[in-house]
């Protein structure tokens, strides 16, 4: 699925649309408006996935971000207290030295990018199957496959002892 | 310029948009919610690896498979610390956060 002008269309919008809602994330006052841009961008990047030859990535992008991690996030918002006012409340002292870092940043990782000496490009695309994918992921990668779930499961525990209310007669 | 180089440059463009964020905002919820771009900004950058350079192996899948998993785990937590710190002191201002500055 690579070359010919309309994937390249298609990857320009993507792009656009994912570097708009980003800067929409860190730019926009209402963190609320933040958040829905944010949902935004993640959705762009499940495009991106798909325009990758990565169903399966941009199936689990849709799932995971889209759908549980904004909640998440959105519920953090609900639970704490909202920003008004005037901007130096939202961008904080260093903000005016953090651009033209960022900015310097973006032009040296841009030079290195594009001086790298990367392998060549495959002939043909490498797109496995989600029956392949699982084939692998149960067999070669069942131990990291163990210890993310390990992690998740700490993470849960985590969560939960960091969030819940402590009673007093403890 | 190759086809990969396009996705790179757009990662390097989510992932330093992401890093303004974290470097200049107040609030410690667009903070995670930054630092969420800048992991997906290298998840853009594993899967173009991995779909243009790859030399019959799935691994970069895997690899963005595993960091949207610990992406994941991260936000529950941190958000988790940041709900329990409002509740102490009111406040998702990382300036009011400078217990440990002396």
């Amino acid at each position: 699925m690579t070359g010919g002008v309309w994937y390249w269309i298609l990857f320009g919008m993507c792009a656009a649309w994912v570097i708009v809602t980003g800067i929409g994330v860190v730019a926009l006052r209402n963190i609320v408006h933040s958040a829905v841009s944010m949902v935004l961008c993640f959705l762009g990047v499940a495009f991106v996935f798909v325009l990758l030859n990565a169903e399966l990535l941009a199936v689990i992008q849709i799932l995971l971000y889209v759908g549980a991690i904004s909640v998440v996030v959105l519920f953090a918002i609900m639970l704490t207290e909202p920003q008004h006012g005037r901007l130096g409340l939202f961008f904080n002292s260093q903000s005016v030295f953090a651009l033209p870092l960022v900015v310097a940043a973006a032009v040296v990782f841009t030079l290195v990018a594009l001086s790298a000496k990367l392998p060549p490009t495959g002939s043909e695309s490498f797109s496995p199957s989600v029956a392949d994918l699982s084939q692998t992921l149960f067999n070669e990668y069942v131990f990291p496959f163990e210890l993310v779930s390990l992690v998740l499961l700490a993470a849960m525990v985590g969560a939960i002892l960091m969030a819940r209310k402590e009673d007093d007669d403890r | 310029m190759k086809p990969v180089d396009a996705y790179l440059i757009l990662a390097i463009l989510l992932f330093c948009i992401g890093a303004y964020g974290v470097l200049a905002r107040r609030n410690v919820i667009l903070v995670v919610m930054s630092l969420e771009l800048m992991l997906n900004a290298v998840n853009i950058a594993l899967a173009a690896f991995a779909d243009f350079l790859a030399v019959g192996s799935p691994a970069g899948t895997y690899f963005v498979l595993f960091v949207i998993t610990l992406a994941a785990a991260e936000v529950t937590v941190g958000l988790a610390i940041v709900v329990a710190n409002y509740r102490n002191r009111r406040s998702v201002q990382t300036d009011d956060y400078s217990d440990l500055k002396g």
